[in-house]
């Protein structure tokens, strides 16, 4: 009960200004340590306690990575494309990195089912190239 | 005759280590088919049979969106990615139906009380979904990965009833406490 309700504070007052499944995903997987897989976020470790917080923000994740799965291919392009924009990066830098970097491989959360991940991969990639090749064949309206 | 007798008493405690060992061996093994079946019945109802994930991976719309884009490149892309995909998902369905098979032709019979025409309906079940699975893998890697919609449907669904009867054999394994109320055995 106490995981429940933590999570829909965790959804009202930190989540409410990421409405886009991917970009949770990625807010998330940044509350999440490297080396333990634990989530930490002081606010909510301070309503509640650490070991709830984590759960509810574990399950936040989860959700997160269910939404952006069911996601069709052009909603995850323009899902990219405004995190993109998001991020005051240039459309270049940012493809380039992701590209190179591949940084939504980390964003997953720990338990999801491994063909689900691939295909989430897969979909970044192809999301990925289509925005390549938009920049390249537009690239005032990429870089606007 | 009286001399024989501890050659027989030596016999018959030779006989009877063996046949101990024989079934301790094959109760270790029956254990190992049943943790590998409750994974791929795991791995099955949440990872790879979901209609929602099913439906989204052979979603012809993302198919059409891609046709749009003016890139060849890019289509060939989506192809060979969602190639990949499929075929990862064909063989990790075959790989959980083999779990699942080895576990009913093993110990399934000892535990789980299933009618002959259960039982012959699975055996059926099993076939096609061996089948399926390979005719589909060739299917994909020749033709793509939309190459035969109506048999992924129809393997789905066939896991899908495989899972079900899978789910009350192994219904055992399952303490009462972790099973909803309408599931529990009266």
């Amino acid at each position: 009960m106490d995981v429940q309700q933590a999570a829909d504070d965790f959804r009202r007052r930190s989540l409410g200004g990421y409405p886009r499944p991917l970009d949770r995903m990625i807010y998330l997987a940044s509350m999440r340590d490297y080396n333990t897989g634990l989530y930490y976020h002081d606010g909510l470790a301070s309503r509640y306690s650490q070991e709830v917080a984590c759960e509810a923000m574990a399950d936040c994740h989860k959700e997160a990575f269910r939404n952006l799965l069911k996601s069709s291919l052009e909603d995850l392009v323009d899902q990219m494309e405004g995190y993109m924009y998001s991020t005051h990066t240039t459309p270049v830098d940012f493809l380039t990195a992701w590209r190179k970097l591949e940084p939504y491989r980390v964003a997953v959360p720990v338990e999801s089912d491994p063909l689900s991940a691939q295909f989430l991969f897969s979909s970044f990639k192809i999301a990925l190239a289509i925005l390549e090749s938009r920049l390249h064949s537009s690239p005032v309206a990429l870089s606007a | 005759m009286i001399q024989l007798i501890p050659y027989i008493a030596i016999a018959l405690g030779l006989g009877a280590s063996l046949a101990s060992f024989a079934l301790r061996k094959r109760v270790e093994g029956g254990s190992d088919a049943m943790v590998k079946a409750k994974h791929a019945l795991g791995t099955l109802q949440a990872g790879l049979l979901p209609a929602e994930f099913v439906s989204r991976m052979f979603d012809t719309a993302d198919l059409k969106f891609v046709e749009a884009q003016a890139s060849k490149e890019i289509r060939d892309l989506f192809v060979q990615e969602r190639k990949q995909v499929v075929l990862s998902w064909v063989s990790r369905v075959r790989q959980q139906v083999v779990d699942l098979q080895s576990f009913h032709l093993g110990s399934a019979r000892f535990y789980a009380g299933l009618s002959l025409a259960t039982e012959f309906a699975l055996a059926m079940d099993f076939l096609k979904l061996r089948v399926a699975c390979r005719v589909l893998q060739v299917s994909v890697a020749l033709g793509g990965p939309y190459a035969a919609p109506r048999m992924v449907l129809s393997t789905a669904a066939t896991a899908t009833r495989v899972c079900n009867v899978s789910e009350k054999s192994l219904a055992f394994l399952t303490p009462a406490y972790a099973m909803p109320t309408a599931n529990r055995p009266s």
